[in-house]
C-alpha cells in the first residue's frame, strides 16, 4: 500500500460533504460490496474512506404524503426485499433486491451503493428506471433531483457531479397499481445478470394493457427502455406479436458487450425473450392478484 | 501476511468479537477479514477469492452474515461479531457443528467455517427450514470438493437435533412439573 488509507465516520451531511470536497481521492463506503471488493483487488486505493452508516435517515424506507416511498441510500438490499410498504410498480424494487447476490451481500450491500456505481448488469438501476424512480443527491452546491433515465449516463458513469452522493431514491405512487415483475438470466446464481428485464403492468377488466413499463438491463452501457414501444402495447390484448415487437424495439436500442457472461450476439438474441417472459409474468402476477382480490379465483386471459 | 497490516493510520475500535468486548486499532481501509486472522489470530474464517464471491470468510455482525472481506473493520465499532471459533461451548462444538461432523460434509474443510456460520443464522431464524430454504441460505458459498449434499443433509439434521432436544427439553420440563405436582 502506497499510502495509509484513512477512514472517518461523520454524523452529519454537510460533514461528508466537506471531507469529499477537501479530498479529491476521498470516497463515500456504503455497504462496502463493491469498493471494498475493487480495493481487495488492486483497483482502487482511496486516500480516505467517509463511511455513511452513521447518516441519520440514511437508511430507512419511508412512505411520502403523496404516496411515493422514499428508500434511503444506506437501505440494504435484504431490507428494501422485505419492505410490504411498495404499492404497484414500486414494487419491482423489491423483486430486483431479491435477486441481488446471496444473502450476505444482501445484508451488506446498498442500493446507493449500487447505482451509484452504475453497473448496467446490477439489477436496481433497471429496477428504478422501470419504475421512473427519482434520485436524491446532495451536493456542495445543495441538494437536487434526477430522474433514473437522466441518472446513468454511461458505463459505470451517473449524473452525479464531483462531490456529490446520493442520499435516496424516490419511487413515484403508481395509479395503475402495476404488477411486477423481475426476469434475471444468468448462468450462475446470484451473479450479476447477463440480460434482465423489468417490467410493471396492468390489464383492463377485458385483458387489454392499460400500463406497461419495461427496462431491460446488461445489454447496454446503461439500462434502455422504449417508451414508444411500450404506449404502442396499451389498450390491446398482450399477444405474442406485440410482445415481439417490444423486444425488437428494446434489442434495436441495445449495444451489449462481449464478456464472461456471454457474447454481445447471444445477449441481442437473448433480451427478447427476457422482456417477454417478464411481461407475461408480470401481467400472469395481475390477473392472479385481481382474481384473489375479487374472489372469483384466478381468471382466464391476460396473455393471449 | 502482515503485509496486510496498514500501521500508519490507525483508527480505535471497540468490537465484540464471540463475545468478548476488545479495544483494538485498525488500519482505515483494513478488512474485518484481516482484523480477525491477523490482529486477533482468529483464522477460522478464510481468505478465498477476497472479492465476495466464496463465502469462505462469511461471519455474523450483529447476528447476520457478511462477507468480512468486504466489511471495512472501522465499520464494526460498537457491533458483534461472530466467527465459528465462537461457536465452541468449552471444547464441545455447536448443534450444526457437530452435524456437519457426523454427516461427513466436511471434506478439505476450507468452505466450512463460513458455511457453518450462514448455516447458523439460518438456524436461528428459522428453527426448521427445508432444503429449499437451505439452500437458498447456502448460496454463495463455494466448496470446491463440491460436498454439498452432504452439507445440505446436515444442516436438515442439525435443525432436527435442535427440534429433537427442544422437545426433549419439554418433556423433561413436563417431567419435572408432573414431578413437583405430585409432590406432598
Amino acid at each position: 500500500m502506497d499510502h495509509a488509507m484513512r477512514f472517518a465516520e461523520p454524523d452529519s451531511i454537510e460533514e461528508v460533504l466537506s471531507l469529499l470536497a477537501a479530498d479529491p481521492e476521498a470516497r463515500c463506503l456504503a455497504g462496502g460490496a463493491t469498493l471494498v471488493a475493487m480495493m481487495n483487488a488492486g483497483l482502487t486505493a482511496p486516500s480516505l474512506l467517509v463511511s455513511l452508516r452513521k447518516l441519520p435517515g440514511l437508511a430507512s424506507i419511508d412512505p411520502q404524503a403523496d404516496g411515493a416511498v422514499r428508500v434511503g441510500a444506506m437501505a440494504r438490499h435484504a431490507t428494501v426485499a422485505a419492505h410490504d410498504g411498495f404499492a404497484g410498480a414500486q414494487a419491482i424494487l423489491a423483486a430486483a433486491a431479491r435477486r441481488i447476490g446471496h444473502p450476505a451481500i444482501r445484508t451488506m450491500g446498498t442500493i446507493g451503493g449500487s447505482i451509484s456505481h452504475a453497473d448496467p448488469s446490477a439489477d436496481y438501476p433497471t429496477a428504478i428506471t422501470a419504475a421512473d424512480a427519482v434520485v436524491e443527491i446532495a451536493g456542495p452546491e445543495g441538494a437536487r433531483a434526477v430522474p433514473a433515465d437522466e441518472f446513468f449516463v454511461d458505463w459505470l458513469e451517473t449524473a452525479l457531479a464531483p462531490g456529490e452522493i446520493v442520499t435516496g431514491v424516490v419511487v413515484p405512487p403508481d395509479a395503475t397499481d402495476a404488477a411486477v415483475h423481475y426476469e434475471k438470466f444468468t448462468r450462475a446464481d446470484g451473479d450479476f445478470a447477463t440480460v434482465a428485464a423489468a417490467a410493471c403492468v396492468a390489464l383492463a377488466e377485458d385483458g387489454a394493457v392499460a400500463a406497461l413499463r419495461v427496462a431491460a438491463g446488461g445489454v447496454a452501457p446503461t439500462p434502455i427502455r422504449r417508451r414508444e414501444a411500450e404506449a404502442a402495447l396499451i389498450g390491446r390484448p398482450l399477444t405474442e406479436d406485440g410482445l415481439a415487437a417490444l423486444g425488437a424495439a428494446l434489442a434495436d436500442l441495445s449495444d451489449p458487450i462481449d464478456d464472461m457472461r456471454g457474447s454481445a450476439d447471444y445477449r441481442r438474441r437473448l433480451l427478447p425473450r427476457i422482456v417477454g417472459r417478464a411481461v407475461r409474468r408480470a401481467a400472469a402476477a395481475f390477473t392472479a392478484r385481481s382474481g384473489a382480490r375479487s374472489g372469483t379465483g384466478p381468471q382466464a386471459g391476460g396473455v393471449a | 501476511m502482515t503485509a496486510e497490516l496498514d500501521e500508519d493510520a490507525l483508527v480505535p475500535l471497540r468490537v465484540t468479537v464471540n463475545g468478548r468486548a476488545q479495544a483494538l486499532a485498525c488500519g482505515g481501509g483494513e478488512t474485518l477479514l484481516t482484523l480477525l486472522r491477523e490482529r486477533l489470530g482468529l483464522t477460522g474464517a478464510k481468505r478465498g477469492c477476497n472479492q465476495g464471491l466464496c463465502g469462505a470468510c462469511t461471519v455474523l455482525l450483529d447476528g447476520q452474515p457478511v462477507r468480512a472481506c468486504l466489511t471495512v473493520a472501522a465499520t464494526c465499532a460498537d457491533r458483534r461479531v461472530e466467527t465459528a471459533e465462537g461457536l465452541l461451548r468449552g471444547a464441545r462444538l455447536s448443534p450444526v457443528q457437530q452435524a456437519l461432523v457426523d454427516g461427513g460434509a466436511v471434506q478439505c474443510g476450507f468452505c466450512t467455517p463460513g458455511m457453518t456460520m450462514a448455516l447458523t443464522a439460518l438456524l436461528r431464524a428459522e428453527p426448521r427450514p427445508d432444503a429449499a430454504r437451505v439452500r437458498e441460505a447456502l448460496s454463495g458459498h463455494l466448496c470446491r470438493c463440491t460436498g454439498y449434499v452432504k452439507i445440505v443433509e446436515a444442516a436438515l439434521a442439525a435443525a432436527e437435533a435442535q427440534a429433537q432436544k427442544g422437545a426433549d427439553g419439554a418433556a423433561a420440563g413436563d417431567a419435572d412439573a408432573r414431578a413437583e405436582g405430585a409432590a406432598p
